[in-house]
């Protein structure tokens, strides 16, 4: 995250750019050749690059012209590159590239890229056929979760009411044994409210990717691979879920999104 | 080399996820997706891409002591002089119908957003937000 993306090998920035005014492409994505682009779809930098497909074969790169002279990564530019990525999902199979991904030039795209890996991302686009990402996140009701631990746990309950009234200063051996036992509850909490997530849309996804808690109190943070087609039925299934966890789980779906989770490049060693 | 569809490691990175839209952004996309070096190595052009703060999400003394203070507060703001008998009675009861229905309904709207709609609802932010540590 936040690294620059080099040059490597022998080559230097100044072969590598050989382009007027210091422009190079931007690559979003691989998608298939025959894509239409939305009029209105727009690439990152100020102003916005015009996106375009860089065809070859069966396959297609998703760049827009960037200026290498300028910083990349603004919130503007994220923001860009998600919803061009999304809007693309929303329609077909795309494999996004990682944030920051510039190349020299769609010539050196067809060259470099397309040419040598088009039945890989060929396969690839295949497999991710009528399907897009969705990520499911939930996040606890503070009070609830708090009420639900000191229910549960004896030795919490006792330390809440060890320092009831207390100064902090006076009561911290006590407020940090307390938080710890919180925090492992949250865990713990955690680890089984996303098995049972993961359970009750089991029949809703094709594969699903567990990711890190993007907050203490979070509940659950799902990427899933699922039918676009399909993504009533998902909805309606985590509706049923969210009833369960009332008062208890705030649920929120995102999607459909490009299949950030689910694409990897496999290298024997280069 | 090949290029399969399926799970990818996922870095060390976290955020909070937040209304604004970026927070969710740079969750879904920092650190994931194909990594161009592993294809091109040649006309691969150096330029700077500016961090993003990101906490990642690690049980210390200063997290304990909070949620020492979300117990106790609890305590103070909602459940006044209960016991511990009255306080699992609440656990355990049941949900008014009205908030079941405001939870599963928010659910199904959220469904119903794309994150771009979210984005593009909150207009966009200048900075990327480098505090995570507040409350909603």
């Amino acid at each position: 995250m936040g690294r620059s993306t080099k040059v490597s090998g022998g080559s230097v920035p100044e072969q590598a750019t050989p382009r007027q005014q210091n422009m190079a492409s931007y690559l979003y994505g691989v998608v298939p050749a025959d894509l239409n682009l939305a009029s209105d779809d727009r690439g990152l930098g100020d102003p916005p690059g015009e996106v375009q497909l860089v065809r070859h074969g069966e396959v297609a790169a998703l760049v827009s012209d960037v200026n290498v002279d300028q910083p990349l990564g603004q919130p503007d530019d994220l923001l860009a590159y998600e919803r061009l990525l999304d809007s693309v999902a929303a329609k077909g199979p795309v494999l996004p590239f990682r944030f920051g991904a510039v190349l020299a030039s769609p010539e050196a795209i067809v060259e470099e890229l397309l040419t040598p890996f088009h039945d890989e991302f060929l396969g690839a686009l295949r497999d991710l056929e009528g399907q897009a990402e969705y990520i499911v996140k939930g996040r606890y009701v503070e009070s609830a979760l708090m009420r639900e631990i000191l229910a549960e746990n004896p030795e919490a309950a006792a330390l809440r009411e060890a320092i009831r009234g207390q100064a902090e200063d006076v009561t911290r051996n006590e407020r940090i044994r307390l938080g710890e036992l919180i925090a492992a509850t949250i865990e713990a909490k955690r680890d089984l409210d996303t098995r049972t997530l993961l359970d009750a849309l089991s029949s809703h996804y094709s594969t699903a990717m567990v990711r890190p808690p993007s907050h203490e109190q979070d509940a659950v943070h799902v990427a899933m691979l699922a039918r676009t087609g399909e993504q009533r039925a998902l909805e309606k299934a985590l509706g049923e879920l969210g009833e369960t966890w009332d008062g208890r789980v705030n649920l929120r779906l995102l999607g459909p999104l490009a299949p950030y989770d689910f694409v990897i490049a496999q290298e024997p060693g280069v | 080399m090949t290029t399969s569809v399926q799970p990818a490691a996922t870095g060390q990175m976290a955020g909070r996820p937040s209304p604004t839209g970026l927070a969710d952004v740079i969750d879904t996309i920092l650190d994931k997706g194909l990594v161009i070096d592993a294809y091109v190595r040649v006309s691969l052009v150096g330029i700077e891409v500016l961090t993003v703060d990101a906490r990642v999400v690690v049980a210390s003394v200063d997290t304990y002591l909070r949620f020492a203070e979300a117990a106790n507060r609890l305590d103070m703001a909602e459940t006044g002089e209960q016991g511990l008998p009255e306080v699992l009675e609440t656990t355990k009861g049941v949900p008014s119908a009205d908030r079941t229905k405001k939870v599963v309904q928010g659910v199904l709207e959220a469904a119903d957003e794309k994150l771009t709609d979210i984005v593009e609802s909150h207009g966009m932010k200048k900075k990327a937000p480098r505090r995570r540590e507040e409350e909603e």
